[in-house]
């Protein structure tokens, strides 16, 4: 039988002004279950609360309600009050009286019996509350970083450099992502591997941090502080920890004709190859696609000459597992398939580039030495086109949203190509100039005023050849839609940022949700901006949504901090508002009847399955089982279950199902 | 005669409308007293069988009330509640049990005045409807037996 | 029938099967569910245009599942609901043999459960035009008038719960009317836990009925409850556009779009 204690705050005069405090307090001392009942003027000051810790032990009372103000302002007050009387935190409930009575209606009776009403559904719940203790999870202080762009970089360091371990998982033979192959950076112009190539060797040298290059997310399971990680290296064909990085396997590798991924086709590269030569680890691989002697079976030249004997043509796919407390998620993003782009000509004339492929003219370690120089005759173009938001902010070509990088780009673009060619001309067609960040509205205008950059507000129609010009047809929406036409050297295209290809799948491993675009979704759009929809998985970078390498660098270090945060504990701490699969004796065991629905429609995927076997080990019964570690409390698999065979602990069937009766039972 | 005062109670969830209604009273906008408020932690956990159990405990009208589509706070826990809320009214509704005594609304955290009107316009709905007398004698005939 | 009688004799023998749920000869001029579990058992087996039961509800009860490996006889209605229970788990590839009997009576075999849903999607579910009429009908009178209406209806039901054991998706090891804390539903048949029980039971159908009608057949007292059924399978392909049992497809109740529209919702 309970014996529940009820206590109606006046809240100075906040609820007393309007409720009759003290009948509600009478009220209260009648109904079944209630032991105790009386009114205070500040039942959350020192006082008040010594009160209700005082009834406690006096009256042995084995719930409380505080009648008061929003649960959301004092609830965990009254609740540790409660619990240093020693009755457990969770058997204590705030009832509404001043948000949701007092402060919404004038001095009535009607206020008045609202408020008994309100107190008495309460005990009605109270009844049926239970003791629960917070739920401990033992917390793994090695991190996953999947991804080795700068964001990759970024967290990995952060997390390292706060004492715990980091294994950083890169898909290519180096890390470095995209900003290893930008010529210069906005909005100061400072040259990208220069900030970059430190950063990365200090990844390499830590010795927190564990590199694997070339290696991919083959399976994730396990929950927040438990993760286990499938890794897949995949075969580099050489042995690296005898390789010394020379090189003489690469002069002399006789396939020479592959085109560089790293200077987007800009370039060449051999089949046994590093990227570039700042790559971290700077040790090759053999692109087995391309290599001879796995196409024909013939050649092994590099073995040959290899003078450490580190070449393997005989290595496989070597699956590494790990355990990881927590994941930073940071594959970053790709640039849009430029092919979509006819009407711009890309693919037919070779001197319609993307601004990627125009990074690479303009850097140094480019295939053209930094000078820009056209890809069909190598000649310096005199006349620029740069086209904006080609992609972008265009639901025909499917994206709809704003790339967010590409203004600032293409204003660094025109600005890096007039610096170099002194007489040339650049034009750049927009739609609007997007430049909010710190000093990027600046860098805008000396692109204009100070480089003499051309802007037309307006959409390039189409771009074809003639007389070894290519025309680009335009309007300038700024003079009445006047048609424009300028004829150009070379024509470089501000593709649109999209998600890698494969996000979608890598998501669905992790089991993290992601939007209609495949760039993975934040678990809230303001207040959990690197956090996912699974517990201890992060976000950083531009995975999340295209952003610039500054934004990415924060979005890093607040996914490393998130971390650290986890790591900082031995144990995760969690309410224990989660829900449970009934249990009960054999033959039975649970009314469960493992339909699994209640797991389809978890929004954590925090619901499991159980094998109830009997003593020979064989299985009789497979049944859901709540990972207490994921479930957050929802309770949608609670009103989901037809059997009632799944409830959730602090608003049971029980609680809600006595709570309704109360109200409606004066 | 005394005007009818309809009893009406409020499922909503503890994010969203429960933060909004706390916010209607700290911004002392009135109401009438009829509505009151049971929490949920998500419009996911408000079962049907406690809505069909408030109509057969002498309830004239039912609000029900979570976080905007996109906004919930376990993500899709109200896009799984609309889904049985479709299915829960056609079925009602093909039994005569009258769909107009359940208001279902979306009000945020931010809209403690919208939360004023739900409340306010439904009472005034309900009272128009007068006592649901029609599944009243239907649970009706449970106390007389339960008398006998 | 040759068959078909040729085909479980066979799965007996071989050992592939330990038992086949099949039809055999009732009493007067009614069929039943018969058990074989010898290939001379088999000869009994018939099917006709009388074989009405849904025999896919005894792949959950526990007895038969005693029996060991079943094969079973699945006219249409039989196959959908096989399907809708491996959705919900409740068999597998390896767990029966299906003999599937087409419209025009004859057997299809089927190598695995992904297969019959290959079937069946040329077989969606329709609502005969009359229920149609009828729903409408119902749906049409003032809103009083319609609840009387079903108050009547449903007034002969005295909780016998034949129509639950009779529907293959009702296989709750404990159903919730037998659950005490709460007690969700008054036991006792008097109209108000009459109307409970069968909201409660039509919306434990919403998006997983395949309409097999074992229920409406089942009821000793002949109440229409498939209307309940029928009319929600309606408001499922009207609203989601999804209806029918599916392996891959989520059930419509668990899974949700976020665009899913409705004019109710302030
Ligand atoms: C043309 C152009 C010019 C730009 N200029 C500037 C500029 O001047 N200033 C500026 O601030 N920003 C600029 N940016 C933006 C900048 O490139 C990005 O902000 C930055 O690269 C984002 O870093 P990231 O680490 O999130 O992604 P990325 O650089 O894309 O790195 C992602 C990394 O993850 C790896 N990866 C992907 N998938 C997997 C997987 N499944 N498993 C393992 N690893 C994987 C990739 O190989 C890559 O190494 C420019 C972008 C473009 C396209
Ligand atoms: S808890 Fe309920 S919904 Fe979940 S698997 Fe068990 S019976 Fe199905
Ligand atoms: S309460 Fe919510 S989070 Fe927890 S298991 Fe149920 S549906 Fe999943
Ligand atoms: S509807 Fe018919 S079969 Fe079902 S419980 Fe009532 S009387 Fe029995
Ligand atoms: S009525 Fe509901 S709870 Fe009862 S057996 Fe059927 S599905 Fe299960």
């Amino acid at each position: 039988m309970s014996k529940i204690g009820v206590f109606i705050c006046h809240c100075g005069e906040n609820i007393s002004a309007t409720v009759d405090v003290v009948r509600v307090a009478e009220a209260a001392g009648k109904l079944e279950g209630v032991e105790f009942s009386t009114d205070y003027k500040y039942m959350c000051s020192d006082p008040g609360q010594t009160l209700i810790k005082q009834m406690i032990k006096e009256k042995g009372l084995t719930g409380v309600i505080v009648a008061a103000c929003s649960p959301r302002m004092h609830e965990p007050t009254f609740r540790k009050a409660c619990s240093s009387a020693g009755l457990n935190p969770y058997m204590c409930e705030m009832s509404n009286l001043r948000e949701h009575c007092s402060w919404v209606h004038d001095k009535s009776e009607a206020t008045t019996q609202k408020a008994i009403d309100l107190v008495r559904t309460l005990v009605g719940k109270v009844k049926y509350n239970k003791p629960l203790y917070s739920i401990k999870v033992p917390v793994t202080k090695t991190a996953l970083v999947i991804g080795g762009g700068i964001a990759g970089i970024q967290s990995s360091l952060d997390i390292a450099n706060a004492g715990h371990q980091v294994v950083l998982v890169e898909k290519d033979p180096s890390i470095g992502g995209h900003m290893s192959q930008l010529s210069e950076t906005f909005p100061t112009l400072d040259c990208s591997q220069c900030i970059l190539t430190p950063r990365m060797v200090e990844v390499a040298q830590h010795p927190n941090i564990k590199l694997l290059t070339y290696a991919e997310l083959e399976k994730l399971e396990g929950f927040i502080g438990n993760f286990k990680a499938t890794i897949r290296k995949k075969a580099k064909s050489i042995d690296e920890d005898l390789c010394t990085g020379c090189g003489t396997c690469i002069t002399k590798c006789p396939t020479k004709k592959i085109p560089s991924e790293f200077n987007t086709g800009l370039g060449k590269r051999t089949a046994i190859y590093v990227p570039f030569p700042q790559a971290v680890p700077n040790k090759p691989v053999i692109d087995k696609e391309n290599c001879l002697y796995y196409k024909n079976g013939k050649c092994k030249i590099c073995e040959k000459v290899c003078p450490t004997g580190a070449i393997r043509f005989d290595q496989e796919d070597e699956l590494v597992e790990l355990e990881v407390g927590a994941v930073v998620v940071a594959t970053g993003f790709d640039v849009m398939e430029p092919s979509k782009f006819s009407e711009y000509g890309y693919g037919k004339y070779k001197d319609v580039i993307t601004g990627l492929q125009f990074e690479r003219l303009a850097s140094a370690s480019g295939p053209t030495l930094g000078e820009i120089r056209r890809p069909s005759d190598g000649k310096i173009p005199e006349k620029i086109v740069f086209v904006a938001c080609a992609g972008s902010r265009d639901p025909s070509k499917g994206k709809p949203y704003c790339s967010k990088i590409c203004c600032m780009y293409t204003a660094k673009h025109a600005m890096l190509y007039q610096h170099k060619v002194h007489h040339g001309e650049s034009t750049i067609f927009y739609m609007d100039i997007r430049s909010a960040g710190k000093n990027y509205e600046e860098f805008v205008r000396r692109a204009i005023v100070e480089d003499d950059v051309k802007y037309i507000r307006g959409r390039v129609s189409k771009v074809y050849e003639e007389n070894g010009k290519l025309i680009v047809k335009g309007v300038d929406t700024l003079l009445n839609a006047k048609p424009v036409e300028i004829q150009a050297d070379m024509v470089v295209l501000a593709t649109a940022a999209v998600a890698n290809s494969g996000a979608e799948e890598l998501a669905q491993k992790m089991h993290i949700s992601y939007d209609a675009y495949n760039f993975f979704s934040e678990a809230h759009p303001k207040l959990k901006p690197v956090e996912t929809n699974t517990a201890g998985i992060f976000l950083a970078g531009a995975c999340q949504a295209p952003k610039d390498i500054p934004e990415t660098v924060s979005q890093a270090s607040g996914a490393a901090a998130k971390v650290a945060i986890l790591f900082s504990q031995d144990e995760l701490s969690r309410e224990p508002v989660v829900a449970v699969v009934n249990r009960s004796a054999p033959p039975l065991y649970s009314t469960c009847v493992g339909c699994f629905m209640c797991a389809t429609a978890c929004p954590y995927q925090a619901i499991g399955e159980e094998l109830i076997t009997n003593r020979k080990g064989e299985v009789i019964k497979r049944v859901a089982k709540v990972n207490p570690g994921l479930c957050q409390g929802c309770g949608t698999c609670v009103a989901f279950c037809r059997s009632k065979s799944i409830d959730i602990d602090g608003y049971s069937n029980e609680q809600m199902y006595s709570e309704v009766m109360a109200l409606l039972n004066d | 005669m005394n005007e009818f005062e309809p009893k009406i109670v409020a499922f909503v969830c503890n994010w969203c409308t429960y933060a909004g209604a706390d916010l209607t009273g700290t911004s002392r906008i009135k109401y009438a007293q009829n509505v009151k408020i049971i929490r949920f932690p998500c419009t996911g956990r408000i079962d049907f069988m406690l809505l069909l159990k408030s109509f057969g405990e002498g309830a004239d009208g039912i609000i029900v009330s979570g976080c905007h589509p996109n906004d919930c706070h376990y993500t899709s826990g109200n896009f799984h509640a609309r889904r049985r809320w479709i299915m829960f009214r056609g079925l009602l509704d093909m039994l005569g049990i009258d769909v107009r005594r359940i208001q279902y609304s979306w009000v945020s955290a931010a809209e403690g005045a919208k939360w004023a009107d739900v409340v306010n316009t439904t009472v005034t709905a309900i009272r128009e409807l007068g006592p649901y007398t029609d599944y009243a004698k239907v649970a009706g005939y449970l106390e007389k037996e339960a008398n006998v | 029938m040759k068959e078909l009688i040729q085909k479980a004799a066979s799965l007996l023998e071989t050992n592939v099967v330990q038992v086949v749920i099949g039809y055999g000869k009732g009493s007067a001029d009614r069929t039943r569910a018969i058990f074989s579990t010898t290939a001379a058992d088999c000869e009994q087996l018939i099917f006709d245009s009388r074989c009405i039961q849904n025999l896919a509800v005894y792949l959950t009860k526990a007895e038969i599942k005693k029996m060991g490996k079943p094969a079973i006889v699945a006219p249409l209605p039989v196959l959908r609901s096989i399907l809708q229970l491996a959705a919900e788990n409740q068999i597998t590839d390896d767990s029966l043999v299906v003999l599937g009997v087409s419209p025009e009576s004859e057997l299809i075999e089927f190598e695995s459960l992904a297969a019959i849903e290959t079937y069946l999607a040329t077989k969606q579910i329709a609502i005969e035009e009359k229920y149609q009429t009828t729903i409408k009908a119902i749906k049409a009178m003032p809103v009083s008038e319609r609840f009387a209406y079903w108050v009547k209806e449903l007034e002969p039901c005295f909780k016998c719960y034949a129509c639950r054991a009779a529907c293959p998706l009702c296989y709750c090891t404990r159903c919730t009317v037998e659950n005490n804390q709460p007690q969700w539903i008054s036991v006792a048949s008097h109209s108000l836990g009459n109307l409970e029980w069968h909201i409660m039971r039509a919306m434990h159908l919403a998006g997983r009925c395949t309409d097999c009608e074992a229920c409406y057949n089942a009821c000793p007292m002949g109440i229409p409850i498939y209307l309940l059924t029928k009319s929600m399978l309606q408001d499922v392909s009207e609203n989601f556009g999804t209806y029918g049992p599916s392996l891959h497809r989520d059930n419509t109740l668990s899974s949700f779009n976020p665009d899913d529209k409705e004019s109710f919702i302030r």
